[in-house]
């Protein structure tokens, strides 16, 4: 450290100039983090405040929740602590003013996923809905009344919800009489033991049903399954992963650079019984020092932007996450700087002295 | 007087295509504490080679290097490194200093990675007797050649060396100067009790030598 401090503080515009740049990368590496865990949210949040273990959907279905489509009378062939039926479809809500894609769900009031009303009531009369509280900002309020595409009937708004979105659309729960009404207009009558699948409690997910035409889903993989959601999730992760890799090569390059300018230095040092573990420690120490002070600039420049950003823009920084990328950038600059430390060991004395 | 440093038919020859140079013939050679010891020859000659070896830089051919007891060849390059830091004290010709560390921090990076034996407390003294006690908030940049060469000896003195080795410490030296790095080696030989092992060609200076040494094309002779 003594050595690594003493350097930095003589030669400041270099390192200043390197902990910038190490700065601007580790940023990038929090926003696009930020940006990534935004985006999984916007996917995923309505599935997550289920708090379920698993789904149950049909087995042609390939894990898409549009896709499948079985009787309500399945539910006999389940078997789980908690089992909450489910009906779901996508459609254009219109409140005159303001049109939102939206998703809409359809649960029974006393199930297991019934979500907390924050505001106005829960539905209980036929074509009454409470919304994802995001809709809020688009202009949706209580009272208003609602027409989904592809549907003749009028819903009210009656409640608003903590917010949730499953694949980017904010989501409203109704009752199944609304939502058979709704999705099979005047046929409702003959298709109203349809739903899309049931949500489920449940420790062993392999337990839950025997029926081979169906298939119990872990929660987790159900997201996966998401459209767009690991493409989405490998794409931002690819960027993050490479930036470490570019900060690791940045870090090497540069620590190399002034390693081979110092090579007399250390050749005299040597000379004089300094070890190279000594002096590689104290390479290590100057990156070490370097990296920490970079990202941590980067933290708080990305959670600074963070704050002044528009809610258009989907980005959450997870505490958690943001640091654990942190200390894996550090980490890996570390072991950029290790390619210098060969070099160093490699420095024979006899050179610097003239001999 | 205690033999410090002890050569035992040491010789060092290098392959050149097919020849076989020949840097440094067998020599044998002895020096006691508190000698001012000068090595003078022309360029080429194998003074480097024999202070190198003697520093443990460089390992020979054949015979053996004894300092302070212990045989050099005997040791792997870490503990040789070790035996330098505890026994033998630099001089050299480019300055030893590091650039980036101020000339009391030159002294306390020692103090880092020899944790024993240190002068620590005399530290103000030895810097005032080498006359850089009011440079010790500066940078060997900001240094003149002679306050930087007083720093290097100062340096070599601060980890109580048994023996110090100078590869040419007045070569950037105008003669007051040299004359006056040369008192100083005199005087801190005496005082330490230490070895000092000068490698020159300046023929000025062979009045300060308690003994003086001659090198032709690898062979070692005593002239005084």
């Amino acid at each position: 450290m003594f050595l690594a401090w003493n350097e930095i503080r003589r030669n400041k515009l270099r390192f200043f100039l390197i902990t910038g740049v190490l700065m601007l990368v580790a940023y990038l590496v929090f926003f696009l983090s930020g940006l990534a865990t935004g985006l999984q949210t916007l996917n995923r949040e309505a599935v997550d405040r289920w708090d379920a273990d698993a789904i149950v959907l049909t087995d042609e279905a390939d894990k898409s929740l549009a896709q499948s489509i079985m009787l309500r009378e399945k539910e006999d062939n389940l078997k789980a602590d908690q089992i909450a039926p489910i009906g779901q479809l996508n459609a254009i809500a219109n409140n005159k003013d303001e049109k939102q894609n939206i998703s809409l769900f359809a649960i029974e009031s006393d199930s297991f996923i019934m979500p907390e009303v924050l505001e106005g009531k829960a539905f209980k009369n036929k074509f009454e809905v409470i919304a994802s509280e995001t809709l809020k900002s688009e202009g949706f309020t209580i009272g208003d009344r609602v027409k989904l595409s592809g549907s003749d009937d009028d819903l009210t708004i009656v409640g608003f919800i903590a917010s949730a979105r499953f694949n980017v659309a904010p989501v409203l729960y109704t009752d199944f009489d609304t939502f058979y009404s709704i999705k099979y207009g005047e046929t409702s009558e003959t298709n109203n033991t349809k739903l899309n699948g049931f949500i489920v409690q449940s420790n062993d997910v392999n337990a839950i049903t025997t029926d081979s035409e169906l298939e119990a889903i872990p929660i987790e993989s159900f997201i996966e399954k998401l459209p767009g959601y690991s493409e989405q999730n490998m794409t931002l992760n690819f960027m993050i992963y490479f930036l470490l890799i570019i900060s690791a090569v940045i870090v090497a390059i540069f620590l190399y650079v002034l390693t081979v300018q110092k090579i007399n230095i250390f050749g005299v040092m040597k000379a004089q019984g300094i070890s190279s573990a000594y002096l590689a420690r104290s390479v290590v120490a100057q990156t070490f020092i370097l990296a920490f002070v970079g990202v941590a600039i980067g933290l708080g420049l990305a959670l600074l932007t963070g704050m002044f950003l528009p809610d258009a823009v989907p980005v959450t920084f997870d505490l958690p996450i943001l640091l654990t990328y942190g200390a894996i950038f550090v980490i890996v600059a570390i072991l950029g700087s290790l390619f210098s430390v060969r070099t160093i060991v490699k420095i024979d004395p006899l050179k610097a002295i003239g001999g | 007087m205690m033999t410090v440093l002890q050569l035992r038919n040491v010789s060092k020859s290098y392959n050149d295509g097919s020849k076989t140079i020949e840097a440094l013939k067998p020599t044998n050679f002895e020096a006691e504490r508190g000698k001012l010891i000068a090595i003078i020859g022309p360029s080429g000659s194998g003074k480097s080679t024999f202070l190198t070896i003697v520093g443990g830089l460089l390992s020979p051919t054949s015979g053996e290097v004894i300092i302070n007891g212990r045989s050099l060849s005997r040791l792997n390059e870490k503990k040789r490194s070790k035996l330098r830091l505890e026994e033998i004290g630099f001089i050299l010709q480019a300055s030893n200093t590091v650039p980036f560390l101020k000339v009391k921090d030159q002294f306390k990076l020692m103090d880092r990675v020899k944790q024993k034996n240190m002068r620590a407390n005399h530290l103000k003294q030895l810097m005032s007797d080498l006359g850089i006690l009011k440079l010790k908030n500066k940078y060997p940049t900001d240094l003149s050649g002679g306050e930087r060469q007083r720093l290097a000896i100062a340096r070599a003195l601060y980890t109580n060396p048994s023996v110090i080795l100078a590869d040419e410490p007045t070569a950037s030296l105008d003669s007051e100067r040299a004359f006056e790095v040369m008192e100083l080696l005199q005087k801190e030989t005496k005082n330490k009790n230490t070895t000092t092992i000068v490698v020159t060609h300046d023929t000025r200076l062979l009045d300060y030598f308690d003994h003086v040494y001659n090198m032709t094309d690898g062979v070692l002779t005593q002239e005084r």
